[in-house]
């Protein structure tokens, strides 16, 4: 009886064992916590990448906020069971041409980077592959050009971009054939293989980066050009020592001839058509270098009407950007190499989203994805390479170090939030918006929370908003016959002012109409917080700011009237919600906790800008540490013995004196309890801060009126995998099919998610015959029907048909590449009938050698009947000779 | 009497002079290497332009803007940048200003550096990463000290023996710095047996109880007090010992041994008073040194300390943090060394010049 008891036990304990992962996991998905699934985050420094691993690996830390470019560990990282990583592809490399010559006017020494037929050979001479997998171990992508691959316009433009990729691949004789004719155009000669100018050797000079992988790289491309016949001079210089020469330095001076250069961007641009102003034109910088520049006259326009955005249709546009693309290879004042993969390293157990550009700490999603992949709650470690906090944190001018932005981002809401994987922007305290362009204007939409309108024109109304007087303390509002380029209505989310701060405070209209003030004000000389620091800024603002009007108060209805168009409706929303919006680009602004800042500053205690705060010989003002903090403690407890309401003959409409001071009592409690001013309204709030130890603790705000699983979709990114299928052979004059499958994990990729499919054909020759785009059949199946007008003007020959899927869902394109044999027809026959004959050949050559082989065995027969003959003749012999003895036997008895 | 306290305020009065004079040129020449005599103005101004030109140009919100009024706006900031670095004025008078601030120890502002609070004085800069320097290597020097003291004079008196062979031996460990095998402790308490931290000053999070916070303290100090006690332990009690040796073998000692006196007495009176003001001066010197942290040993060790500020300072060519770090420096060493000086001159008649 106990054995059977025991017995069912044990089985009902194995069959809870077997569901309870799965048990646990639909608990937790039920518990779907208001704020963020972890209940504490936990920031701490370390000192380099090594100790982060070890600790990552130990248990000791979850998420390794600082980009992994070291190869040793990043295999390391993939090895191990404990670890997960994500990619981000925010940083380029490339090698910066002095352009000044023939000869440099400070030495009289011969500059062949002065023509740009030589600079232009420099792509073949580097061989981007082997830069990218054997000296950056596999941590980059080679990258030919000077837009992205990881960024939409990359997409936009694949067949331009993969056709100057196969033009541009690595070709040491084609570069050294460009050399030498242009050398000696030059009047250089080529003596026992190196090239002399006027009796001396041409010297090269590079400034190679000794910091990273552009050591290695500048003494790769210093080979190749001593190959060429250079002499060449490494000079190896930190940043530090390399920048007052190459930036600050006069080119003509002719003390580098190339530099190893590197760039960084942190988000993801979906607009890079001024890139190649910045990049090429003396547009782009007021330094000497840029100031040398000398790109050709159809280049420099071509830059400058992308960089003015002097287009009228998006057409247009991606016209002006492939040529642009075209004829910055000509001149190649930069030769790009790689685009530098940077791994973010996590624990398993732990998930989040990663930027594509800006990598975990870049994602403004991470605090709203971070957790732990089998629970609800818990502390997540995040170790980081900086001590943190770096800067004073306040609201208006602290820091902007993404050291400090990466945690008090946690703490607030942006209006809209921005899509790791694409740049767009998706709703978060806005629910829709409607977007008027002028006509002629080219914006497009992509996402459906917002719909675009074209019109003639856009006036702006006399009772906008237009501007504020510093002295009356009054809005001025938009005079008559004032137009805009775009007119932007904004409807915020229902439940907007019911959303707290996080010291209990209910935000309201009055958050807005301060922030409104707040940006005029500070411009303005008659203010009491006038900053000169500020007014570039402001200056820049209000040449694109046309007004601003409240149609409704709650739920917010807002309209934005603006001259700053951008390519995407999406970006045009984003910037518009952003002026006013009672969160900025240094923290949350609520209108009580500034007002303390903007008290202290008119008595000259403190400031918001680090600028400010030097002209007035006092400290930074610092909302979570420091000196600063018992000022603002002072000018709170003044607030509230005054019943204080900033701006009252405006701000006094939209705040009772009541209200204030609950506002200045809720915070006067925060920081009593927290020992901090800074107070958010996003997933987590600050709750301590070790400014010696260099450690923050931000915990989950379950008062956030959103539920954690929000933004699950944003896990990952959806990148297409692509798979091509079709025939081995093409006849020319007769096309083909080839079916092309979009899928993600195994799963259809939508046809609604997909932004376009389009192939490339590649002859034999290496040259593009074909471009076209492919058809959707279904989800995730796409056709590629290569007609005969494609395909006849094909080489005979392998061919290579390179599909390239653009997805709406993650700016990285997916591409395949596939082979087959084209023909001609006459080709095909002639080669069908050299076939047949082979074959009737081949047939007739076993044929012949069968009946020889018979011809053989028949022999072979016959010797061997003849053998038998033999055997048989002799069998008889003895068996007749036998019979006669036997006989002869009988017979004598 | 009194001619010889005329003596003694006439050396005194000299030697403060001369540290006086060596304090002001030592510091001149700390701001005039702290900016390349002037040649960090170029790489700051040519970094700012560039730095600027590449924000305005990535900046979302100045996309829209036209190339002409990029142009103005860098430009604009720019300017305000170069207004606020104080680099609108040449380096040679600000060098005198930097001179005069240092000399009066009005240490200004840093250029980039903030406090740990968020202060740019370069002042709070300073003092608030004193304390855990202090606490640190003061420590680890205090230690140092009394465990070579100890050691050596045990040592020098057990001359030949094993435990005096084991020191010799060992000695040559700091032939690697103290850092070198702070590393190697890491990875063996801190990644393998994982039993202490791998550096910072405290657990993450802090503990809130004054007692826990303490305790958390200490266990971030083990391990690189262990380093440098492995580091420098040996050699420097090596060096006393052999320093106890070469008095140990003076007329007077052999004298007092003739004598019969007892050991503990010889070692006393015979030895250690006659070694004492060497060995303060060692001690003064190195507890001041001591102040200024050990640059890589806090990088090693993610210690929040002066050593790490000065590397930072450098790394970014903040001036004033080097000037006032050097500074202060300076300040503390002249007054310690006037001060040994009198002490000197007091205990030792035949030091104060002047006196026939």
């Amino acid at each position: 009886m106990m054995k059977k008891v025991l017995t069912g036990f044990l089985l009902i304990l194995f069959a809870v064992s077997l569901v309870m992962p799965t048990a646990s996991f639909l608990v937790a998905v039920e518990n779907v916590p208001n704020g963020p699934w972890a209940d504490e985050v936990i920031f701490s420094p370390v000192t380099d990448d090594a100790q982060a691993i070890s600790m990552l690996e130990a248990g000791d830390a979850h998420v390794y906020y600082y980009g992994l470019t070291d190869p040793e560990l990043f295999k390391k990282v993939k090895t191990s069971p404990e670890l997960w990583y994500a990619l981000s592809y925010g940083i380029y490399n490339e090698l910066t041409f002095n352009p000044v010559g023939p000869t440099f006017p400070g030495t009289g020494k011969l500059n062949p980077f002065s023509v740009p037929r030589i600079r232009e050979a420099m792509n073949y001479l580097v061989d981007r592959e082997y830069i990218a997998d054997e000296i950056c171990g596999g941590l980059a992508v080679p990258r030919w050009i000077a837009i992205t691959p990881s960024f939409p316009d990359y997409a936009r433009l694949i067949d331009v971009c993969k056709k100057i990729e196969l033009q541009y691949g690595y070709d040491f004789d084609k570069a050294k054939e460009i050399v030498t004719e242009e050398m000696k155009n030059l009047g250089a000669e080529l003596v026992d293989g190196k090239w002399y100018y006027k009796g001396e050797p041409v010297t090269i000079i590079g400034l190679i980066r000794v910091e990273d992988e552009r050591k290695q790289i500048g003494d790769y491309f210093a080979n190749q050009l001593e190959q060429l016949g250079f002499t060449v001079k490494r000079d190896y210089k930190t940043s530090k020592e390399a920048s007052p020469i190459w930036l600050f330095g006069d080119p003509a001076e002719g003390k580098y001839h190339f530099y190893t250069g590197g760039w960084v961007t942190t988000s993801i641009s979906r607009d890079e058509s001024d890139n190649f102003a910045f990049f090429y034109t003396p547009r782009g910088l007021p330094l000497p270098l840029w100031q040398a520049y000398k790109p050709s006259s159809e280049f420099d326009e071509v830059a400058k009407k992308l960089a003015s955005k002097d287009y009228k249709t998006w057409e247009e546009r991606n016209r002006l950007m492939a040529r642009a693309l075209e004829l910055s290879m000509k001149d190649s004042a930069r030769v790009w190499l790689t685009n530098m993969v940077t791994a973010w390293v996590a624990r398993k157990e732990v998930t989040q989203a990663c930027d594509l550009a800006g990598g975990f700490y870049g994602a403004r999603l991470w605090p709203y994805t971070l957790r732990f992949k089998d629970k609800v709650g818990g502390t997540i470690k995040i170790v980081t390479q900086a001590d943190i906090p770096i800067d004073p944190w306040n609201p208006i001018g602290g820091s902007d170090w993404v050291y400090d932005t990466m945690i008090y981002r946690a703490t607030f809401d942006p209006p809209l939030m921005a899509d790791p994987y694409t740049g767009l922007y998706w709703p978060l305290e806005v629910k829709s918006a409607e977007i008027y362009v002028v006509e002629g204007t080219p914006v497009t939409s992509t996402l459906d929370w917002l719909a675009l309108h074209s019109v003639s024109e856009i006036k702006v109304p006399t009772d906008a908003w237009y501007g504020w007087n510093a002295t009356s303390h009054e809005i001025i509002t938009a005079p008559e016959g004032v137009t805009a380029k775009a007119k932007v209505v904004v409807q915020f989310r229902d439940d907007l002012f019911e959303k707290k701060w996080h010291d209990g405070s209910t935000m309201s209209l009055a958050d807005f109409i301060y922030n409104y003030i707040m940006t005029f004000d500070r411009a303005d000389n008659a203010s009491p917080i006038y900053d000169e620091a500020y007014v570039p800024d402001f200056e820049v603002f209000r040449s694109y700011f046309k007004g601003f009007k409240i149609i409704s108060e709650d739920p917010l209805v807002c309209e934005f009237y603006t001259d700053n168009v951008y390519p995407d409706a999406e970006w045009i929303v984003y910037d518009v919600v952003e002026w006013f919006n009672p969160v900025g680009s240094f923290g949350p602004t609520p209108w009580h906790m500034v007002t303390i800042g903007a008290l202290a500053e008119e008595k000259g205690l403190t400031a918001f800008t680090a600028d400010k705060a030097k002209t007035l010989g006092v400290d930074w003002l610092n909302y979570i540490a420091g000196g600063t903090l018992k000022i603002l403690s002072d000018m709170l407890n003044n607030a509230i013995e005054n019943k204080y309401i900033p701006y009252k003959e405006t701000l006094g409409k939209y705040i009772t004196e009541d209200e204030a001071l609950a506002r200045y009592e809720a915070l006067k409690a925060w920081y009593e309890s927290k020992g901090h001013f800074w107070v958010g309204n996003g997933p987590f709030y600050l709750d301590k801060v070790d400014p010696t130890a260099h450690i923050i603790v931000i915990k989950a705000n379950r008062n956030y009126p959103d539920k954690a699983d929000k933004w699950m979709g944003f896990g990952e990114p959806k990148m297409p995998e692509v798979t091509v299928e079709g025939p081995a052979t093409v006849i020319t004059e007769l096309g083909a099919k080839f079916t092309v499958k979009v899928t993600y994990k195994g799963e259809p990729y939508k046809t609604s998610d997909v932004e376009f499919v389009k192939y490339l054909l590649v002859d034999a020759n290496g040259e593009v015959s074909a471009v076209g785009t492919a058809k959707a059949i279904e989800d995730g199946l796409w056709a590629v029907n290569l007609e005969a007008a494609n395909t006849s003007a094909l080489a005979s020959g392998s061919t290579k048909l390179l599909v390239a899927v653009s997805s709406k869902l993650v700016s990285i394109p997916g591409v395949k590449e596939t082979s087959f044999t084209a023909f001609s027809l006459e080709d095909y026959m002639g080669g069908k009938i050299s076939e047949i004959r082979a074959q009737l050949e081949a047939k007739t050559s076993s044929l012949e050698s069968s009946i020889n082989s018979l011809e053989t065995e028949v022999e072979t027969l016959r010797t061997s009947l003849s053998t038998m003959n033999n055997m048989v003749m002799a069998s008889l012999g003895v068996a007749i000779i036998a019979i006669i003895i036997a006989i002869v036997a009988v017979v004598k008895k | 009497m009194k001619r010889e306290a005329y003596g003694f305020l006439k050396y005194s009065l000299k030697r403060g002079i001369s540290l006086i004079v060596v304090v002001v040129i030592a510091v001149y020449i700390t701001i005039l290497i702290a900016n390349m005599g002037g040649y960090v103005d170029n790489i700051i101004k040519s970094e700012v332009r560039f730095r600027i030109g590449v924000q305005v140009n990535q900046n979302p919100a100045y996309k829209g803007l036209p190339p002409r009024e990029k142009g103005k706006l860098i430009e604009k900031l720019y300017q305000q940048e170069i207004k606020r670095l104080g680099l609108d004025t040449p380096f040679i008078f600000r060098s005198y200003k930097y001179l005069a601030q240092a000399l009066t120890l009005d240490l200004g502002r840093a250029l980039y550096l903030t406090s740990d609070t968020g202060s740019r004085s370069v002042k709070m800069i300073i003092l608030e990463r004193l304390p855990a320097t202090v606490l640190l290597f003061t420590t680890v020097n205090l230690i140092l000290f009394f465990i070579s003291l100890f050691a050596g004079l045990y040592a020098s008196r057990k001359y030949e023996s094993k435990i005096d062979k084991l020191i010799v031996g060992l000695s040559p460990l700091s032939s690697i710095p103290g850092w070198f095998y702070g590393i190697f402790l890491i990875i063996i308490f801190a990644s393998v047996l994982r039993v202490l931290p791998y550096g910072g000053l405290v657990d993450a999070p802090p503990p809130t109880n004054m007692l826990d916070y303490a305790i958390s303290v200490l266990r971030h100090m083990v391990l690189p007090i262990l380093s440098w006690l492995i580091g420098y332990a040996f050699i420097q009690t090596y060096v006393r010992r052999t320093f106890f040796l070469m008095f140990s073998s003076e007329d007077y000692v052999e004298m007092a041994r003739a004598k019969g006196l007892p050991p503990r007495m010889i070692e006393r009176r015979y030895i250690l008073r006659p070694t004492l003001p060497p060995i303060m001066t060692d001690f003064a010197l190195t507890l001041i040194s001591s102040w200024m942290g050990a640059i890589i040993t806090e990088r090693v060790f993610n210690w929040p300390g002066i050593g790490t500020l000065f590397y930072m300072a450098a790394n970014m060519f903040d001036s004033p943090v080097i000037i006032g770090e050097v500074v202060i420096y300076a300040y503390l060493l002249a007054i310690t060394i006037f001060v040994l000086d009198i002490v000197y001159a007091i205990v030792d008649p035949r030091i104060r010049l002047g006196i026939t």
